[in-house]
């Protein structure tokens, strides 16, 4: 919490120093060298209305480095490309491959901060290794890429030094964690598991059944949807029958949206019922929308700190320089880019030359106060200090029933044991 | 939940599914009676159902569950909408016919199959592209009451489905049986050329078989959405691979065979995953028909064709 606060000021000050910086700094930036930094995010179609939230919490911390002249002697420029494509419709990983070798080509890049979905990371970060370039994703969250296990895949070159670095925690603590917030908040007993059939669902299943055993949960069963059927009353109606105390869902909105529909109606109000991040999805609202999603648990991988009191500096610069409100991804992606230009500053001010690698050592062994708390990362570039935030849909009528900000109500952090 | 009350509620979920099936299986054994052509467009005719349903509750300005209707109003959507959407499809379904599949009557082999295949695929990636990859919120005007059976639960909803798959079952089954249409029919499916011979209008016959298969493939696929409250461009495959297999165990071609076909794979659906797992639902539905097939090739109810060259 000390460390909020501090980042609290700190973004105070950079603040002040917005407004006072002016005309002063003009003239010595413009004798500055320039470091680039990538940034990659599918900035149309689908996925467009979130990359775009990133993308501001990541020109704003580079803005506040260059206006504070948080780096001497240097001016920061973003390079903003776009992961998606029009045939994609969305965010499309051979799209992002591409850019991630654009960057490479660019001698000047030094560093870069993205990509949002785990997809494209996956094609990214073998590019990124051969390069020595380090990224900052500040919303993927599968573990696979930064696990060791497949460190001859996504990161083979430089003795498997770690260039996906992350600002948020993984999908493989979201299911212990949520298993601990069942057990010790939720007073859960006995509970039932189904997954979706995905990697990413039975992953999330696998995991909250591990810790659940742990913790001395009763495992009442565990059976496997297929994503194409329709109808789930047959799972729900075996369910019913075993009457656990709560129920846990791995898995996207594809099966999620049926499973949650269906639960109405035939589940009891009071059974604990919940998923991981894929149920915090628009479709949760359109797609099943009240009264079936009333009362359903998720999870983020990430802190939620836009609601956070010591976060409104931030919040409240954020919407007067872009006229929008930032959700908890534009946090993260504001979080890399003080870790980055915290980087940049300390090879500065130790006199050493700026050059991938060393940038990337930096990061390495970075400890930086952001919005979040202390950010730093371990050898695989995983985030030190893993949160996982739970959320449980609750009716606000003050909003839009699909608005997915303030139908999802904040509950907390997941104890993390 | 006692045992008892947990059998009779997954019975009553069974016969939901098997209602469903029964309606889309009898389209798949009507074309095959008198063309002896597998018609996969019909999942897909079956998709554009549900989606034609939607959009006419839409219409009437119905959105999610928010509006609950009672009475003679709720009556007369529902009719509306089943009027539309069972019109529609058949409507699809004779031009399917016309342009797709008549150009290739006379020409022997997997062709006119494989056709239905791409035209199945054509319907599937229209309303994918069209209306999006997303799940939407069905209309659903059904007030929420509920009967208790041995303690089970039967919706009203369930009680839609029951009457309104049974009675067309049985509207058919009178039709195909005691209309002059229905005689002609079953002549056509016997042996279309003696058909012809006797002065029975073939063409006509087969352009009616496929706007009353595709028809109730339209009820099907409004009941699914009414039921389950949702629609997706998926949905077509999974129902309609099941309904195909209600209509070969029945015995394929053989209108009561689809009935007692898609009860058969509906219950089984429902007393298999209560009693095994989820999981392995579509490995006991297939085994069964395996089995079905090896000791009863024609299906439970099926006889040999008899003229058929």
């Amino acid at each position: 919490m000390l460390t909020r606060r501090a980042a609290g000021k700190l973004i105070a000050g950079a603040a002040a120093s917005t407004t006072l910086a002016g005309a002063g700094f003009r003239s010595a930036l413009a004798a500055n060298k320039v470091i680039k930094i990538g940034i990659t995010l599918p900035l149309t179609g689908a996925d467009a209305e979130g990359a775009n939230r990133i993308k501001y919490g990541a020109l704003l911390a580079i803005k506040q480095a260059n206006d504070s002249n948080a780096v001497k002697g240097y001016t920061l420029v973003p390079v903003i490309l776009n992961n998606a494509t029009t045939t994609a419709g969305q965010y499309d990983p051979a799209q992002a491959a591409t850019n991630a070798r654009k960057l490479v080509a660019d001698p000047e890049v030094m560093t870069a901060i993205g990509p949002e979905m785990s997809g494209d990371g996956k094609a990214m970060s073998a590019i990124y290794s051969e390069a020595n370039i380090a990224t900052i994703t500040p919303a993927s969250t599968n573990p696979d890429i930064t696990n060791p296990k497949y460190a001859s895949e996504y990161r083979p070159a430089h003795d498997h030094a770690a260039v996906y670095f992350r600002t948020v925690a993984t999908d493989a603590y979201q299911g212990p964690y949520m298993a601990n917030y069942y057990s010790d908040v939720l007073k859960v007993k006995t509970v039932y598991l189904l997954d979706d059939s995905g990697a990413y669902g039975v992953g999330l299943a696998d995991a909250f059944e591990g810790q659940a055993k742990a913790k001395g949960m009763k495992v009442l069963g565990r059976d496997r949807l297929n994503p194409t059927e329709a109808d789930y009353t047959v799972s729900l109606t075996k369910i019913k029958g075993l009457n656990p105390d709560g129920l846990y869902y791995g898995g996207v909105m594809g099966a999620g949206a049926k499973l949650v529909k269906q639960a109405y109606g035939i589940l009891p109000t009071a059974m604990v019922k919940g998923g991981g991040d894929g149920l915090l999805a628009p479709e949760m609202l359109t797609a099943v929308g009240f009264p079936a999603a009333e009362g359903w648990y998720c999870t983020i991988a990430a802190p939620h700190l836009t609601q956070n009191p010591k976060v409104q500096p931030f919040v409240k610069l954020y919407e007067s320089t872009y006229h929008t409100q930032p959700d908890d991804y534009a946090v993260t992606a504001y979080d890399a880019g003080l870790v980055i230009t915290a980087a940049l500053a300390s090879l500065v001010n130790a006199g050493k030359p700026i050059t991938r690698a060393n940038v990337r050592e930096a990061i390495q062994t970075s400890k930086t106060p952001t919005l979040q708390g202390v950010v730093s990362f371990d050898q695989n570039g995983d985030i030190v200090n893993k949160i996982i935030s739970v959320f449980q849909v609750v009716k606000n009528t003050d909003y839009p029933l699909t608005d997915i900000i303030h139908q999802f109500k904040y509950i907390g952090t997941a104890p993390t044991s | 939940m006692s045992p008892t009350t947990l059998f009779v509620q997954q019975l009553i979920n069974g016969l939901s599914l098997g209602g469903m099936y029964a309606l889309l299986a009898l389209g798949f054994t009507l074309i095959y009676g008198i063309l002896e052509l597998i018609n996969f467009a019909h999942f897909s005719v079956f998709l554009v159902g549900s989606f034609i349903g939607m959009w006419t509750l839409e219409a009437f300005g119905l959105s999610g569950q928010n509006v609950i209707m009672t009475g003679l109003p709720l009556i007369g959507v529902l009719l509306a909408a089943f009027v539309v959407s069972m019109f529609s499809c058949g409507v699809l379904g004779v031009v399917i016919e016309r342009y797709s599949l008549r150009p290739l009557r006379n020409v022997t082999g997997p062709m006119a199959m494989i056709t239905t295949i791409g035209v199945s695929y054509i319907l599937f990636n229209i309303i994918l592209l069209g209306a999006g990859a997303d799940t939407k919120n069905f209309p659903n005007p059904l007030p929420e009451l509920r009967f208790h059976i041995l303690g089970a639960v039967l919706d009203v909803r369930v009680l839609l489905i029951w009457v309104v798959s049974g009675s067309l079952m049985l509207g058919l089954w009178f039709f195909v049986q005691r209309s002059r249409l229905g005689k002609a029919m079953r002549a056509t499916a016997q042996d279309p050329d003696a058909a012809r011979m006797m002065g029975v209008d073939v063409d006509r016959v087969i352009l009616i078989a496929f706007f009353a298969g595709s028809a109730l493939a339209g009820a099907a696929g409004l009941i699914f959405g009414l039921y389950y409250n949702f629609t997706s461009y998926i949905i077509g495959y999974t129902a309609g691979l099941r309904a195909f297999t209600a209509a070969v165990l029945g015995g394929i071609g053989n209108v009561p065979g689809a009935m007692l076909g898609g009860l058969i794979i509906g219950l089984i659906e429902s007393l298999g995953g209560q009693y095994v797992a989820v999981k392995w639902t579509d490995v006991i539905i297939f085994s069964i028909l395996v089995l079905v097939l090896v000791f009863r090739p024609t299906g439970l109810l099926g006889t040999l064709a008899p003229q058929k060259s």
